[in-house]
């Protein structure tokens, strides 16, 4: 197995498209201080919020007379516990590009907020703290959550990951602790299946390896961390959502609102923003999951961000108008795909992100583009075992922050998508009564190889 | 004014450049959301930078159509007059359905109990603003409040519930998965909703710059009676006058937020367009609020406690 994946590396001139990113990993790996010395390396942080830094009633490990992790950690309760409780999110701009960055919290109890940054994000940075694990045993054995955090960025869709190998200083930069982590990261990732990963040495605290090369660690030739993410490519992706963008798609726009024209009568305009492809006047559009047959109306006009316009793109915000009234409401897909498989059964896999246990068989609200219909999870297929990375079919209940494989029945068919990668291969599952979002969904089963032949193992056992 | 801007400058101007595009595609969908998801919502509006560039683009979403909601005005009563005269003006020009939520009134009622007359009403807000929502039954409140300026307004959902109470629990908040925005709610429950999460300081300029977006006068460097405070300008109104021994100056001011009068302050500058402030944001060592709001100073910890009681 290849140790380091290289990333699609820099077109190098020029500012990118902006890029958004998390910090993931376990608790008090250095997410919080690593974002504080990002900022506060690249002058990102106002004399004002220095201060605050400075005269923070809490502040405990001090760097330059700051406790760096207190830029993101904003909560009262954060800065009492010391933790980092829901996502922080930071907007910072070098010469080569913008960041939006969402700080996420590494505690099992707030996976729920993880996700919630990573949904919106293009790349991951998960931090391991060496300081952590048993250097000495024969195989080094990641914590628990870093490899429930790798498994959801897998999850999720994320393209790129950039392991940062934390506390470098703490083991006085030594080569051999990089290489042994670094090493087995390479194989949680291959079982994974994380595409496009790279690792890098660093400290939070003292900034080796994060805005500039370390004078400690001059035996490693890759970029710092800030190189790396000014190079990532960003572009075949929309930042929030994760979205494909590819222009020879289809079109796909889940209808948000409907309108009445001001001045034409009885002109009506659909509203959404374009998840996929490339939409233009003139071309035949049918409405799903109602209108399943053939293309029933054209595209008389578009406007986009407000201004009429030929033709929309995925990511824009575009009105609709057709040359024919058509019961379209909120909830509907237009589309300009040829054919279209409408679903009601799916298999897929969850973030499982409710206190309670998950309880097959009972009702939930599924949300699928901007439809909401009954659902159940009528069977689990498996659960992730994070301890061996593989599918496991154990029958035991799914828990607050498991992944699944399940299979779900809803009351509606829906126009679903293959991947993460689409829109329509998202999901929500909530709770009826509380209205608490209880799972994201993924339609389909997004883990490498060795995950697989582990799908197959539960087919057997399926029967 | 028009000094050249520095490479890093320009890098960071053209790199706001590059993603004012896609916040505004954002930020559409996001009220269109709020359109279609929700049976009474309005616009929160100070007609204030954030909250004019939340109208207008309000407005484009509603193109070719006429605005879907009312726009909600929590009065604390100490006004700039110029921000009043710009509202009066606005609501005229763009035939706006207008409510004005008095705090004065709720003074009268007694649910706000001032400790002193002259205390800053900025506070007692979030009690006029819940009022406010319960008479009018608003399930939706769209508010221009942006991740950056404030460490607790970082934490903040795009969709953010609020309770039976108005309150907001940052510590129980619903996740948010990609635009899958999970908008059900109980009876008596809502939601604040702002789709300018993501913008910056800079943004909101470059924006206000590119569509021509009108501004209450006071947003543009003009000569102004101040006192110097703990380090900031404070504006010298009816409402706030100088205390004894204090100095009364007249400095070439702009505000880079504007708020309750008893707690905004200006900063120094001669910029007089939407490009030279522009080009002000981008050197600017002070961040907006710590430059301008007395509120957030009180404690590390102030905006998150307001915003607990139902505040913006
Ligand atoms: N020696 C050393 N300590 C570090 C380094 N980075 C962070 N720390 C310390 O590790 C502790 C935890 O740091 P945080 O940044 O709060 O960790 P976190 O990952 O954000 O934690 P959560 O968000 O709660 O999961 C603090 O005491 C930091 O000072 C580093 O590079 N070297
Ligand atoms: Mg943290």
């Amino acid at each position: 197995m290849q140790a380091v994946n290289t990333p699609s590396l820099p077109d190098a001139e020029g500012p990118s498209a902006p890029l958004t990113f998390i910090t993931c990993g376990s608790v008090d790996d250095g997410k919080s201080t690593l974002i504080g010395r990002l900022l506060y390396d690249s002058r990102a942080l106002m004399a004002d919020q220095l201060a605050g830094l400075a005269s923070s009633a809490f502040a405990g490990t001090a760097t330059d007379g700051f406790d760096l992790s207190r830029a993101t950690d904003g909560l009262e309760a954060e800065r009492e516990q010391g933790i980092t409780i829901d996502v922080a999110w930071r907007y910072f701009a070098t010469p080569r590009r913008k960041f939006v960055i969402a700080d996420t919290p590494g505690h099992a109890q707030y996976t729920r907020n993880m996700v919630t940054g990573a949904s919106h994000a293009q790349a991951a940075v998960l931090l391991v703290d060496v300081t952590k694990l048993d250097l000495d045993a024969p195989e080094v054995i990641l914590l628990e959550q870093t490899r429930r955090h790798a498994a959801l960025v897998r999850l999720l869709g994320l393209p790129h990951v950039l392991v940062a190998i934390n506390k470098m200083d703490a083991v006085n930069f030594d080569r051999a602790v990089f290489e042994r982590v670094r090493d087995a990261f390479a194989v949680l990732a291959g079982v994974l299946g994380l595409p496009d990963w790279l690792a890098l040495p660093v400290s939070a605290l003292t900034g080796d390896g994060v805005t500039c090369q370390s004078e400690h660690m001059t035996w490693f030739d890759g970029p710092t961390l800030l190189q790396a993410l000014e190079s990532l490519a960003g572009g075949e992706i929309s930042a929030a959502p994760v979205s494909d963008v590819r222009a020879e798609a289809p079109a796909w726009l889940p209808v948000q609102w409907s309108l009445r024209d001001s001045d034409i009568d009885g002109a009506r305009w659909y509203c959404g923003r374009l998840t996929e492809g490339t939409l233009r006047v003139g071309e035949p559009i049918r409405a799903l999951p109602t209108g399943s047959g053939a293309p029933t109306a054209t595209v008389v006009a578009l406007r986009v961000a407000g201004h009429p316009s030929a033709q929309a793109q995925a990511g824009d915000a575009v009105a609709v108008r057709l040359d024919q009234p058509l019961d379209i409401a909120r909830g509907d897909w237009l589309t300009t795909a040829a054919a279209a498989q409408l679903g009601q059964r799916l298999d897929a896999t969850l973030a499982w992100l409710d206190a309670a246990a998950l309880v097959p068989g009972r009702p939930v609200l599924l949300r699928h583009g901007t439809r909401w219909v009954m659902a159940c999870v009528e069977r689990v297929t498996a659960r992730l075992d994070l301890a061996q990375a593989a599918w496991s079919v154990d029958h035991q209940p799914i828990a607050a922050n498991d992944i699944a494989a399940v299979h779900i029945e809803a009351a509606e068919p829906l126009p679903l998508g293959t991947s993460v990668r689409h829109a329509r291969g998202r999901f929500l599952l909530i709770d009826p009564h509380t209205h608490a979002t209880l799972a994201a969904g993924v339609v389909g089963q997004p883990f490498g190889d060795t995950l697989a032949s582990a799908e197959r193992v539960r087919r057997e056992w399926a029967g | 004014m028009n000094a050249p801007l520095s490479a890093a400058a320009a890098a960071a101007l053209a790199a706001s450049e590059a993603s004012l595009e896609a916040l505004e595609h954002e930020a559409i969908a996001i009220l269109w959301e709020t359109f279609g998801a929700f049976e009474r919502p309005a616009l929160l509006c100070s007609f204030g930078k954030d909250s004019l560039v939340l109208l207008h683009l309000a407005r484009k979403a509603a193109q070719p159509g006429r605005l879907p909601l009312p726009v909600l005005h929590v009065d604390t009563g100490h006004n700039f007059p110029e921000v009043i005269a710009f509202r009066d003006d606005l609501v005229h020009t763009f035939g706006l359905d207008l409510r004005v939520a008095l705090v004065e009134e709720s003074i009268q009622r007694g649910t706000v109990r001032l400790a002193h007359a002259d205390e800053s009403r900025n506070r007692h807000q979030s009690v006029t603003l819940l009022e406010a929502v319960a008479r009018h039954r608003f399930d939706a409140l769209l508010g221009g409040a942006r991740r950056d300026e404030e460490k607790a307004r970082a934490k903040e959902r795009v969709f953010s519930h609020r309770d039976r109470f108005g309150q907001w629990q940052p510590r129980l908040q619903r996740p948010e998965f990609w635009d899958l925005w999970n908008t059900r709610h109980g009876t008596g429950e809502h939601f604040r909703v702002f789709p300018l999460s993501n913008w910056t300081e800079l943004d909101i300029w470059r924006y206000i710059e590119r569509e021509g977006i009108a501004l209450p006068p006071i947003y543009y460097a003009h000569r102004r009676a101040v006192v110097e405070r703990n380090g900031r300008l404070v504006p010298i109104t009816p409402f706030t006058p100088p205390a004894a021994g204090e100095r009364v100056l007249e400095r070439s001011v702009r505000f880079r937020t504007v708020g309750d009068a008893t707690c905004t302050c200006p900063v120094e500058s001669t910029a007089s367009t939407a490009g030279e402030i522009v080009a002000e944001t981008l050197t600017a060592t002070v961040s907006e609020r710590g430059a301008t709001r007395m509120d957030d100073q009180a404690s590390e910890t102030a905006m998150e406690r307001r915003k607990r009681e139902g505040y913006f």
